[in-house]
């Protein structure tokens, strides 16, 4: 009997542990996406300027779609980042785009009459373009190739290395015209605020 | 009277097992049914408040909203469904759960295309495939295999005491053959 007990002990102790050990040592804020390799959900939003943007219209560029409020902390870190990379990629090749998150039009140029940043910043009445791309928190950045496909999603402040080794191994995919990542596009200019 | 004991035994403990089986699918009818009686007062309440809502078919939209709503988990507080929580995001996904639904897609269309944004995590409970199987698995094999233990340790006990001489020639716990004639000398005695 007390041989039994001495190897049951570590039998249920160790697996018990291993799984804490995993369990206690994951970031539990940033959670897997599906959304990697799958088309981007499709969007016609207007912008703050009064514009529309549907992402269908820049197939054939790499676009570095970011989700931002100006009430959030990270994003303000984030921000210089982005402004660099809009100034070193060719916009016919590599676009910045800002989604405003649960954050006024008022707020949201404040902000960047403050910190600049003159990419196309868009309106997102009720979040549906948010709850399309699965976003739960920002800053949220996603990368997606010419082909339309989301090539990766950060949850949190993107880095300068982040955005450049990204950026420049979308880019380095070659893409001719009318390739895959066929998303009808939704819009939600004039859907309630 | 070992036999017999040992009988008994077992059948408290498949009677224990039953029990324990029997008792799972009360509770979750039990919780089923305050769920339900919860979705009943929100549709009652938002009736009260938006007298349209008292079309029936609206009203049963409501509450399949609500169901949906139920099972999907707020990806702002974590621990709680859409439903109960208050956080913005949480009252915007159940806005979208009710106008899918309105649109013609059916329950499992919408919990797809949230699974589809957000992953497998925003379902509250998992769905029994793969590495999920074993939330499902280990505590019934847990409970095969405490079960197995207990009839083990139940079985040596009945074996030492009714004193079977076959048994407990093979039992690894044996008497010493002292300890055996003092045991039959009290059993006698007593």
């Amino acid at each position: 009997m007390k041989r039994k007990i001495r190897w049951l002990l570590p039998l249920v102790a160790i697996p018990i542990l291993g799984l804490l050990a995993f369990g206690l040592t994951r970031n539990t804020y940033v959670l897997p996406t599906p959304l990697e390799g799958m088309a981007a959900p499709g969007f016609r939003l207007e912008t703050i300027s009064g514009d529309s943007v549907s992402l269908a219209d820049l197939r054939g560029r790499v676009v570095v779609l970011n989700f931002w409020a100006s009430w959030c902390v990270p994003c303000r870190a984030e921000h210089g980042v982005l402004k660099l990379s809009q100034a070193t990629y060719d916009p016919s090749e590599a676009v910045v785009l800002g989604v405003i998150y649960q954050d006024t039009k008022e707020n949201a140029l404040r902000f960047l009459r403050e910190l600049g940043g003159d990419w196309r910043h868009m309106l997102d009445p009720s979040q549906r373009t948010a709850i399309d791309y699965g976003v739960y928190g920002v800053p949220e950045t996603f990368f997606i190739g010419r082909d339309g496909l989301i090539g990766h999603k950060k949850v949190g402040p993107v880095t300068w290395d982040l955005v450049k080794s990204q950026v420049d191994s979308l880019m380095a995919v070659p893409y001719a015209a009318g390739e895959a990542g066929e998303d009808p596009g939704v819009s939600h200019i004039g859907a309630a605020q | 009277m070992t036999t017999r004991a040992r009988f008994a035994w077992l059948l408290a403990l498949g009677a224990l097992v039953v029990g324990l089986c029997a008792g799972a699918p009360v509770v979750k009818a039990q919780e089923a049914a305050t769920g339900e009686a919860g979705n009943a007062d929100t549709a009652a309440a938002a009736a009260e408040s938006r007298p349209e809502l008292l079309d029936p078919r609206e009203a049963e939209l409501d509450a399949q909203a609500a169901e949906v709503a139920a099972q999907l988990r707020c990806p702002v507080c974590r621990n709680q469904s859409i439903l109960e929580s208050n956080a913005e995001l949480s009252r915007e996904m159940q806005a979208v759960v009710r106008e899918r639904l309105a649109a013609g897609e059916s329950p499992e269309q919408v919990r797809a295309y949230f699974v589809g944004r957000y992953g497998e995590w925003i379902l509250l409970r998992p769905t029994a495939r793969g590495i999920n199987l074993l939330v499902y698995v280990l505590p019934l094999l847990a409970l095969v295999i405490g079960a197995l233990i207990l009839r083990g340790r139940l079985r040596k006990w009945a074996v030492s005491a009714g004193g079977g001489p076959a048994e407990a020639a093979t039992a690894p716990g044996e008497l010493s053959a002292e300890n055996e004639r003092w045991l039959q000398e009290v059993l006698r005695e007593g």
